[in-house]
């Protein structure tokens, strides 16, 4: 069967048997972005500003972004089209909180020694967007590329069902 | 095409002992080559030696008549299976079959297809998307020589690779690397401790004993002319019948309690011998239960086709016999027992006693 192939249907064919890695790279990385984010943000000499909001909240959200994006990223690896949602939800939901505690500090400031200083200084408030987008863009990535895959893989299963028959 | 010459091999370790001694043997292109004898006889090392995974201390080895002895085994164009299978756990049946061509950084598409093509021939077609943990001993196996196929190498090296699977398993996965020799037409060598494995197999054998060739011949002329007493004991199930200090007397063998009658053509190959002890073989598939050789039975295994008489002949020697048929002989029967084919063999050098060839 596999003579006749071309290298596009040979491409299809392989994925048979390859894994999504590409996919489940992706959602590595988007994991790795998202504690670099987390271990940055506090990284400020007025901590206890962060604490008049939802620090715990921060944290539980983080342990389950970590848990769901891995869960995912074993399906995406499988071809699995129902972890695509999920990535992308993810996705959206880590361009949200660019809004949300990073903005926030950014614009907020405290009285440090009588001195009105900023919470989150620039620096630290672009590293922490670039976390935050590149984390997103990360996941959204893998669900599209996933998406194609699985996709195409079923159409090539079906082709092959076809012939058989 | 892959001819491979071993000339002179020796291996001698780091503490002086010597595991082989001046192994000599053209190997032809196609041709599978058993290696057979029993454990620490070195037709491991000697096989390891060949694939590039032991120094060779002396000698010369050819692959088609360049001198690769000094090539790094990655460079041999050799592939290798193991008894242990050494598949990789964690990895699928295909990425396991395609890891060599991976790291060789070979095209996805062309790696696809060998695997493809490999797993066709081996029947793991519907295995390849399971781990080495889902499949049994024989499959395992196949997927290790699989492993091997799709480098297309120019001689294929097996060590052992039979003697982690159950008899019936080994039987059938015998019969594969059969078909699968026919098929590839590869040079192949096959190490193994196995006499069936060796006689089933190979298009020659080599038999070991202690680091030295003992013979190299066709699985018959090993079993039908035995150049001497190791070889004419390690090849044949049940083993030969031996009588140590036979007389040649009168046309006849006399001694340990027992005589026995020679044909003409028996006493023109021991003409030599005349008044000289020698030694008698006997293969317990050339006894038969019509003669007058005075057996006292000890013990008695149907096994279906054939029967196996275990018994004392004269001054108390051992005698195994292999009769057709069902017997059922008890413990302490005399059974009147003929010797049929008989081997002689040189007292003070162990070789085979044969008539002048002209």
């Amino acid at each position: 069967m596999t003579q006749a192939m071309n290298d596009r249907e040979l491409k299809l064919d392989r994925m048979r048997y390859v894994k999504n890695t590409a996919s489940s790279r992706l959602c590595y990385l988007a994991i790795l972005l998202n504690v670099l984010y987390f271990v940055s943000i506090y990284k400020s000499d007025v901590g206890s500003w962060y604490y008049q909001i939802l620090v715990g909240g921060s944290i539980v959200y983080n342990l389950l972004f970590m848990l769901i994006t891995f869960l995912a990223s074993e399906g995406v690896k499988n071809y699995q089209k129902n972890f695509v949602w999920p990535l992308f939800i993810l996705g959206a939901l880590q361009i949200v909180r660019i809004f949300l505690l990073p903005t926030q500090a950014h614009q907020a400031t405290v009285k440090v020694g009588g001195e009105e200083v900023i919470v989150m200084q620039t620096a630290q408030y672009i590293r922490c967007i670039i976390y935050l987008a590149g984390s997103a863009a990360c996941l959204i990535l893998a669900g599209v590329i996933n998406q194609r895959k699985a996709s195409a893989l079923r159409r090539h299963i079906g082709n092959i069902g076809k012939e058989a028959a | 095409m892959a001819e491979l010459q071993l000339q002179h091999l020796d291996k001698i370790y780091d503490n002086k002992v010597q595991a082989v001694f001046d192994f000599n043997m053209d190997v032809k292109d196609g041709e599978l080559i058993v290696l057979v004898g029993p454990s620490g006889c070195g037709k491991s090392t000697t096989l390891r030696m060949v694939a590039g995974l032991e120094d060779i201390s002396r000698g010369k080895l050819l692959l088609d008549g360049r001198d690769i002895t000094q090539t790094p085994a990655k460079d041999r164009d050799m592939a290798m299976v193991f008894q242990n299978y050494a598949l990789y756990g964690h990895m699928t049946i295909y990425e396991n079959m395609a890891f060599s061509l991976t790291l060789r950084k070979e095209d996805p598409n062309v790696i696809h297809k060998k695997v493809l093509a490999a797993a066709e021939i081996l029947g793991l077609t519907s295995q390849l998307n399971k781990k080495p943990a889902q499949l049994s001993g024989g499959q395992r196996q196949r997927v290790a020589m699989g492993r091997s196929i799709v480098r297309n190498p120019k001689v294929f090296l097996f060590d052992e690779p039979l003697s982690n699977l159950d008899a019936k398993l080994r039987g059938a996965t015998r019969r594969e690397i059969l078909l699968l020799h026919k098929r590839l037409k590869a040079t192949m060598l096959y190490v193994t401790h196995d006499q069936t494995e060796a006689l089933t197999l190979a298009d020659r054998i080599v038999c070991m004993s202690m680091g030295h060739v003992q013979q190299i011949g066709t699985p018959l002329e090993l079993y039908d002319r035995p150049d001497n007493l190791f070889v004419a004991g390690f090849i044949g199930l049940p083993p030969m019948n031996f009588y140590h200090d036979m007389g040649f007397e009168d046309g006849r063998l006399k001694g340990n309690g027992f005589e026995v009658e020679l044909s003409a053509e028996e006493k023109e190959t021991l003409k030599d011998y005349y008044g000289k002890e020698i030694i008698l073989g006997v293969r317990p598939e050339d006894i038969t239960a019509d003669g007058p050789l005075q057996v006292q039975v000890t013990n008695n295994e149907n096994l279906g086709m054939n029967t196996l008489v275990h018994g004392s002949l004269g001054s108390n020697c051992r005698i195994v016999a292999k009769l057709r048929g069902w017997s059922e002989y008890r413990n302490g029967d005399s059974v009147g027992m003929r010797f049929g084919r008989k081997h002689f063999f040189d007292k003070d050098t162990t070789n085979a006693i044969r008539k002048e060839e002209k």
